[in-house]
């Protein structure tokens, strides 16, 4: 299904979109490769969805070029992209299988092959008994796999999913996650538009974190947190932590858990020879490390 | 497209509420047909019971100033002579009288006076038509003595009938009866408006309380959905129709005299002319598709079916404005409020059909309000377009029409 290329499967420059006199997304870019993990990050109204929607040509530009294998999107490539919108919705009084056979066929599968694949997700999902009610008379959670089911059936190369866990439950959650897996390895290239930066960390290759509407992070993880976060020493402890001006600063504490930025000159080597004999105090954790996204994400909102 | 097509028809189809809406107006029609018919029968037996039992038992009395009232057949009827209207009038106060008629002294200009017995509100009071018929019977029994030609009375006893052949353009026309197969696609276009217009909101308005919009709009172009909306709706306009004809038209040619056919029609006798015909069928599927994409596109523009059906009756209304002014649409086609309706996009289609089948249109006109009813068309579908693609999203909030022109 999918096709070789050097072309980013998302290739967005210079991007910038107004609603009359408010500006919602500033001067974008970004590109997206083939078989990548790609987290969108940023708050509410930070421009996350409205990039998306302008991305598959449900919006217009106001600026800037929004490309899909090279081409602004069009329904025709259906075929090849999986969206699960911020908005979900299905025909509520329809039942199961008419509704996902319907939407199989508008994303290019055939009515009897779509019939099939219908009937095997479902057995798949422990809905194989439900392919013929209302989707009115299911639960929230089998409503949500049957919505995963309709952005998933036809294969997609480009899987587009926006805040895909809001208001999943734990089984829904796990089993969205072996699905973007899955289509992973299978070659697939995955935009995760969110902002729980936990699963950012779990799965995602590359990120882009739009703060009011601007790019304010991009890269890898990794290239992100080294641009950005400063290393930590992260404690776990019992009794009292002591101070120690020439050695470190407190940066965070908490009754068992503490955070110490080292001074210039000084290792965590030091500070961990001091607090090993420090009075009155019990280590259980001293852990060297970077901010995680989400102290980031945090930090740059502040 | 047939995808959409598939999907939308065969889930109305399958929808309780498609079918009560398709079959109750049937339900209808043979109701009041069958009141109707027994309504008479009754009625019929009813009249003739009550006159004989007038005849037998009520005590009548009468007054004549005018000296026209046979005194022969007064007696036939035994109905006695008061001395004067205020004796009369007295003796059924009393309750000497059941009833008592007083005839002026010029009847042909002034009431006919009746004083009776209460006898509760009816249609047809009886003393009141056997006063009337007294007087016209006593001069119709004048004239026969009077005249030896008996087609006079037969003229007076009964109103003669007509038969009436007319021509246009030096061809001879059929009536009445040329207006029935293109008035057939005006009760049609009336039918489906009403029974489909709340379906042509929620066809649209409801992918946007199901929140699928956005998943439509990345897989199908926009104007495709509402093209694949509007023919479904099409389709299942017509199941509805032939749900309502197809058990009516058994019912007319199995019981003509039951439901009151005139004498002589049947569906042979129905003339077809094929450019009044052609024309009611470009009327009947242009302003449909006309009403059918307008409301499509209120249906986009609305949060919901709901808030979209508040607008409901001003196409409803605007549709139907030309029932209103029918009399003149069939006498009077050249009146300025004719002319207007004619070629107002709203107005234009129902008034065109109305027209087509009466006759009252001449080609030109009728070509001039077909071009209004296509561009209007066109210029509905494409704003049914433009409202799906651009208000379909906006979940919660009406799109103005300004930002749909943006």
């Amino acid at each position: 299904m999918l096709t070789q290329s050097s072309v980013p499967v998302v290739d967005i420059q210079s991007f910038a979109m107004r609603f009359g006199p408010k500006e919602v997304v500033k001067d974008l870019s970004f590109t997206v490769n083939q078989g990548e993990v790609f987290g969108l990050l940023g708050s509410n109204g930070a421009g996350k969805t409205t990039t998306i929607r302008t991305l598959l040509s449900l919006l217009e530009p106001t600026s800037g070029t929004l490309l899909v294998n090279g081409k602004r999107y069009t329904p025709a490539m259906a075929p090849m992209v999986g969206y699960l919108p911020e908005e979900r919705g299905l025909y509520r009084n329809e039942p199961v299988l008419d509704t996902m056979v319907y939407f199989a066929v508008m994303h290019g599968l055939g009515r009897n092959d779509a019939k099939k694949r219908v009937l095997a997700y479902l057995e798949r999902v422990g809905l194989g008994d439900k392919a013929h009610e209302r989707l009115i008379g299911l639960s929230n959670g089998q409503q949500q796999k049957i919505q995963l089911g309709v952005t998933i059936l036809h294969e997609p190369s480009l899987m587009i999913l926006d805040e895909p866990t809001e208001a999943l439950d734990p089984v829904n959650r796990d089993l969205l996650m072996n699905i973007i897996n899955e289509q992973r390895t299978n070659g697939a290239t995955v935009i995760l538009v969110t902002h729980r930066m936990e699963e950012v960390e779990q799965l995602c290759d590359r990120i882009v974190l739009l703060k009011d509407g601007a790019r304010a992070l991009y890269g890898t993880i990794d290239e992100v947190k080294n641009k950005f976060g400063t290393t930590v020493i992260a404690l776990a402890y019992g009794g009292a932590l002591p101070l120690n001006e020439k050695l470190y600063g407190v940066t965070k504490q908490l009754p068992h858990y503490a955070e110490l930025a080292w001074h210039e000159g000084v290792t965590p080597d030091e500070i961990l020879r001091f607090l090993a004999v420090a009075p009155d105090l019990h280590l259980t954790t001293f852990d060297v490390r970077r901010p995680t996204l989400n102290e980031i994400f945090l930090t740059l909102y502040k | 497209m047939w995808n959409i097509i598939n999907f939308e028809v065969f889930r109305a189809l399958k929808k309780k509420s498609f079918w009560i809406a398709s079959l109750s107006p049937l339900l209808i029609i043979l109701v009041v047909f069958g009141i109707e018919y027994f309504s008479i029968k009754s009625a019929t037996t009813n009249a003739a019971q009550q006159a004989q039992a007038f005849s037998q038992t009520a005590k009548i009395g009468e007054f004549d100033d005018s000296g026209l009232v046979s005194k022969q057949l007064l007696a036939a009827q035994h109905i006695i002579a008061e001395p004067s209207k205020e004796a009369g009038i007295a003796a059924v106060k009393s309750g000497a009288l059941d009833a008592f008629f007083y005839y002026p002294n010029n009847p042909g200009t002034a009431n006919i006076e009746v004083y009776a017995q209460d006898q509760g509100i009816s249609f047809t009071p009886p003393y009141n038509t056997a006063a009337a018929q007294l007087l016209t019977q006593s001069a119709i029994s004048d004239v026969s003595a009077e005249t030896k030609n008996s087609q006079v009375v037969q003229i007076l006893q009964k109103s003669p009938a007509v038969t009436a052949t007319t021509y246009k353009n030096g061809v001879e026309t059929e009536g009445l009866l040329s207006a029935i197969a293109p008035g057939i696609f005006v009760i049609a276009f009336f039918l489906l408006f009403v029974l489909l217009a709340s379906f042509m909101i929620s066809s649209t308005a409801g992918e946007k309380e199901n929140r699928t919009a956005e998943m439509l709009l990345t897989s199908i172009k926009a104007r495709t959905l509402i093209a694949g909306k509007i023919i479904s709706i099409f389709i299942l306009g017509l199941v509805q129709l032939a749900t309502i004809a197809v058990p009516l038209l058994i019912v007319l040619l199995s019981f003509p005299k039951q439901v009151g056919l005139p004498a002589g029609v049947t569906l042979a006798s129905i003339p077809l002319h094929p450019v009044a015909i052609i024309f009611a069928a470009l009327f009947f599927i242009t302003g449909l598709l006309l009403f059918i994409s307008l409301l499509v596109g209120f249906g986009a523009m609305f949060p919901s079916a709901t808030e979209a059906s508040r607008f409901l009756g001003i196409a409803i209304i605007s549709a139907i404005l030309p029932v209103y002014s029918l009399e003149n649409i069939i006498d009077s086609p050249h009146t300025l409020i004719v002319t207007v309706f004619t070629y107002f996009p709203l107005t234009a289609p129902l008034t065109a059909l109305l027209r087509n089948a009466v006759g009252s249109f001449s080609t030109g006109e009728a070509l001039g309000s077909l071009a209004v009813i296509i561009v209007s068309a066109f210029v509905a579908v494409w704003f049914a377009v433009r409202a799906f693609r651009y208000g379909s999203m906006e979940y919660g909030r009406r799109v103005g029409i300004k930002e749909l022109l943006r």
